[in-house]
């Protein structure tokens, strides 16, 4: 069903008649919508495919919204969060803020507020969501690279020159500027630009080339 | 002759052993008895015990044969003054016939000749004190000889009869003294244990019991307001609006005595009071000042009204009044001063109870909050669903019925607020103290949550309930968890837990702890805490625990703090379990 795509809002409030009025909202501004009770119930369910968003209660009894927030940050896992609140303390917001919360609401939400803060919500998971099948796609590449051109990949893109490539990995010129070749072919890249930025975004450095030799 | 004696002695003995053993209540028949079997022993005529007092006649017991009139009282002042004054000296009177009556008993011998007496022996009756009376046998049929010898045996006779008397006398007012502390001590017990509410029945209580003990027809106690005017006043039989006593009752507020037998000894002033006592009949009155810390309270007033029944000890009769008086006096200004304090108290409980609430004020917003969130959020859904082109009334229908609940969710936390500010007189009704304390529980939960507590109730079922106020007994245990939440306030190195605890205390209590993993008390702390105005927070008024133990103090239980072992304190206290045979 082409369903499907609509994309995923996850409630989590403690509060029952908050929760089921946001999710009623929410589904019928045409959002799929998962309430959860506690921050612990919504971590138990695994990572969704598609672009999906959080709203996000600030104080619950348990594990609490920004303790969820930083949980999650340390589990690397993508989740765009729109957080809501009854009781407004600055200092709290501001550190939601900066943990790269989407926006803070006051209850009572007005609805024009938490549709365009779930928008931009959408649109910072759709563009993280883009960013991470980007990055999984040049490591697919990456992946199809042998050992040796893996490690010049590594060191090439370090600025190293194919002479002092050849003297550290302890080949000859030639094969060097061979591997190179292949590697600029694996790796889709147009220029020495471009391919220095596929390293970037899967995160390959010098060290890493090193430690595989 | 020597015959006689030894029946004489016989007599005597039997007559002295038998009224050794007769207790109190019966030695006037004892008595009589003996006085029958003395008369009957000697062939007089007619034999007199005549019991002396002070005031007035005392009592009389005689035996006389049949168809011989009683012979007159020889104490009699008037009829018998040289007899009167013989006995009165410890001394023996006797004659064998009339004549031998000196001159200056001249009065005495026409009074014994007009009640037929042609001989007679009277002699005083005294156990080593004061006379007690006069044991005297006359003879009105012929004169008959009273020899020394019998005279002596008689003063033998008479000592065992005042010996008797004397016995009834001490056992009598022993008996009466012990009566008097009785009704004393439970007087005082039951004001003592008196709450201002039960006040009326109990003063109409304590005053009949002094009214008959005293064996006076009315009594009645009035109350000074502190500005001089009469509050109250509680009587006994149609009795006494003090409007009608406008003398006696400003004497009494000036703090005399207004003692009088007649009232038509009264000054001029009193006429107003002269024509009260008329219109009521009022014989001999006492009205005393109730005194109490150097002020007059009030005045207990009581009278005889129609039946006259005269007391023998006026000077007993005072002291009992005075003790009396204490004792009323007490019970005056212990209830005024008990209104004073509940006064004080239930305006303390407002000001604690607005204090925490100004504390409660963030997370209470919090709990309307929600509900209103819920509202906002399912009204705008219902426009949204009205705009569609086709409408889904099912839908409308289900949202609209949300709105309506959350609004009634709202309205019970606004219900419950109102509660708290309450400011209404107590009202002492049997509760459940698990349900107080989930209330209050309900009533912190955003707070506890605002400030990161985990707070669990460990709740003992089947507690007896207790008497007492919901919303001053909410506001303790409001005041114990504000306290406990305040002091998880700096952060404790392990986590920030508050537990409310109900359990059975002994001896038929039941208990309410709250225990915190603060800090603890400090320990030169712990005797202050419960002081008004001390306290450790910056923007605390210092009232919390001061309110809490007063009001448990008025609930008949105890608070009381103490330190964890494992880190943190414990706040609890007790309340009495309602008894089955309460209201």
């Amino acid at each position: 069903m082409l369903t499907t795509a609509a994309p995923l809002v996850f409630v989590v409030d403690d509060n029952p008649a908050v929760r089921k009025s946001l999710g009623r909202l929410l589904a019928l501004a045409g959002y799929r919508v998962e309430e959860f009770a506690s921050a612990r119930d919504f971590l138990t369910r695994g990572s969704p495919e598609g672009p999906c968003c959080l709203v996000l209660d600030v104080r619950m009894p348990g594990l609490t919204g920004i303790e969820l927030q930083e949980t999650l940050a340390a589990a690397k896992r993508r989740m765009s969060i729109v957080f809501v609140t009854g009781h407004v303390d600055v200092p709290t917001s501001v550190n939601a803020m900066k943990r790269g919360a989407v926006d803070l609401l006051t209850k009572p939400i007005d609805r024009q507020a938490l549709l365009a803060a779930i928008a931009r919500a959408m649109a910072k998971d759709a563009a993280s969501l883009s960013e991470e099948l980007r990055v999984a796609e040049i490591r697919q590449r990456i992946g199809t690279l042998t050992i040796r051109e893996a490690q010049v990949f590594a060191l090439v893109v370090t600025g190293m020159l194919n002479k002092q490539m050849a003297s550290v990995l302890g080949v000859g010129l030639k094969t060097i500027k061979v591997h190179r070749a292949k590697v600029m072919a694996k790796m889709r890249a147009r220029s020495m630009a471009e391919l220095v930025r596929l390293a970037d975004a899967a995160g390959v450095h010098a060290g890493v080339a090193q430690a595989v030799a | 002759m020597l015959e006689e004696r030894l029946r004489f002695e016989t007599l005597l003995s039997e007559l002295s052993a038998g009224l050794i053993h007769v207790p109190a209540s019966t030695i006037d028949a004892a008595l009589e008895r003996a006085l029958q079997q003395v008369v009957t022993f000697l062939g007089v005529d007619r034999g007199n015990l005549d019991v002396y007092e002070e005031v007035g006649r005392g009592a009389r017991i005689s035996w006389a044969l049949a168809g011989v009139n009683e012979s007159p009282h020889v104490l009699d002042d008037d009829q018998f003054p040289w007899t009167a004054k013989q006995l009165g000296r410890g001394d023996i009177v006797r004659f064998s016939q009339v004549d031998e009556l000196p001159e200056e008993a001249a009065i005495d011998r026409a009074s014994y000749e007009r009640a037929g007496t042609r001989s007679k022996v009277c002699l005083p009756l005294s156990a080593g004190g004061p006379m007690l009376g006069v044991l005297s046998f006359g003879s009105v049929r012929s004169e008959r000889a009273w020899p020394a010898e019998l005279v002596e045996r008689l003063r033998l006779l008479s000592e065992a009869f005042a010996s008797t008397l004397e016995r009834k006398r001490v056992e009598l007012s022993l008996a009466e003294r012990l009566r008097f502390e009785k009704l004393l001590s439970s007087l005082s017990t039951a004001f003592s244990q008196l709450s201002a509410g039960d006040f009326n029945r109990e003063v109409q209580r304590a005053l009949h019991r002094v009214v008959d003990f005293l064996g006076v027809a009315r009594g009645s106690l009035i109350e000074f307001s502190r500005d001089g005017g009469t509050a109250h006043s509680w009587a006994i039989e149609e009795w006494m609006d003090v409007g009608e006593f406008p003398w006696m009752t400003s004497r009494l507020q000036r703090g005399d005595f207004v003692s009088f037998s007649e009232f038509e000894t009264l000054p001029d002033e009193a006429a107003v009071d002269r024509r009260s006592y008329l219109a009521h009949r009022v014989k001999p009155q006492v009205a005393m000042p109730l005194m109490a810390g150097g002020t007059v309270v009030g005045g207990l007033v009581f009278s005889t009204g129609d039946t006259e029944r005269p007391r023998s000890d006026e000077l007993v009769l005072m002291q009992q009044l005075q003790l009396l008086g204490e004792v009323f006096a007490h019970a005056l200004s212990r209830k005024q001063g008990e209104l004073e304090t509940q006064r004080l108290r239930q305006e303390l409980t407002h000001i604690g109870r607005v204090s925490a609430m100004g504390e409660l004020t963030a997370s209470l917003a919090h709990e309307l909050n929600q509900p209103l969130s819920a509202i906002l959020s399912n009204a705008e859904t219902a426009q949204e669903l009205l705009a569609a082109d086709v409408i889904d009334l099912e839908a409308v229908r289900e949202v609209l019925s949300d709105i309506v609940a959350d609004d009634r969710r709202a309205a019970a936390v606004i219900q419950r607020l109102r509660i708290l500010l309450k400011k209404g007189d107590l009202d002492f009704v049997p509760l459940d103290v698990n349900e107080i304390v989930g209330e209050v529980a309900w009533l912190v939960k955003s707070d506890v949550l605002i400030r990161n507590v985990s707070m669990r109730l460990e709740l003992a079922p089947d507690l007896p309930s207790v008497l007492g106020d919901r919303v001053q007994l909410q506001q303790v245990v409001l005041n114990l968890v504000l306290n406990g939440l305040e002091a998880l306030r700096p952060p404790p190195a392990g986590p920030r837990s508050l537990v409310i605890r109900t359990a059975r205390g002994d001896a038929d209590a039941v208990m309410v702890a709250v225990e915190d993993s603060g800090t603890g008390i400090d320990e030169q702390d712990t005797d202050r805490i419960f002081q008004p105005l001390y306290t450790t927070k910056p923007e605390g008024l210092g009232m919390g625990l001061a309110i809490a133990r007063t009001i448990v103090d008025a609930h008949g239980g105890r608070l009381a703090a103490a330190n964890n072992d494992q880190g943190g304190a414990t706040v609890h206290f007790t309340l009495p379990a309602r008894r089955t045979d309460e209201c």
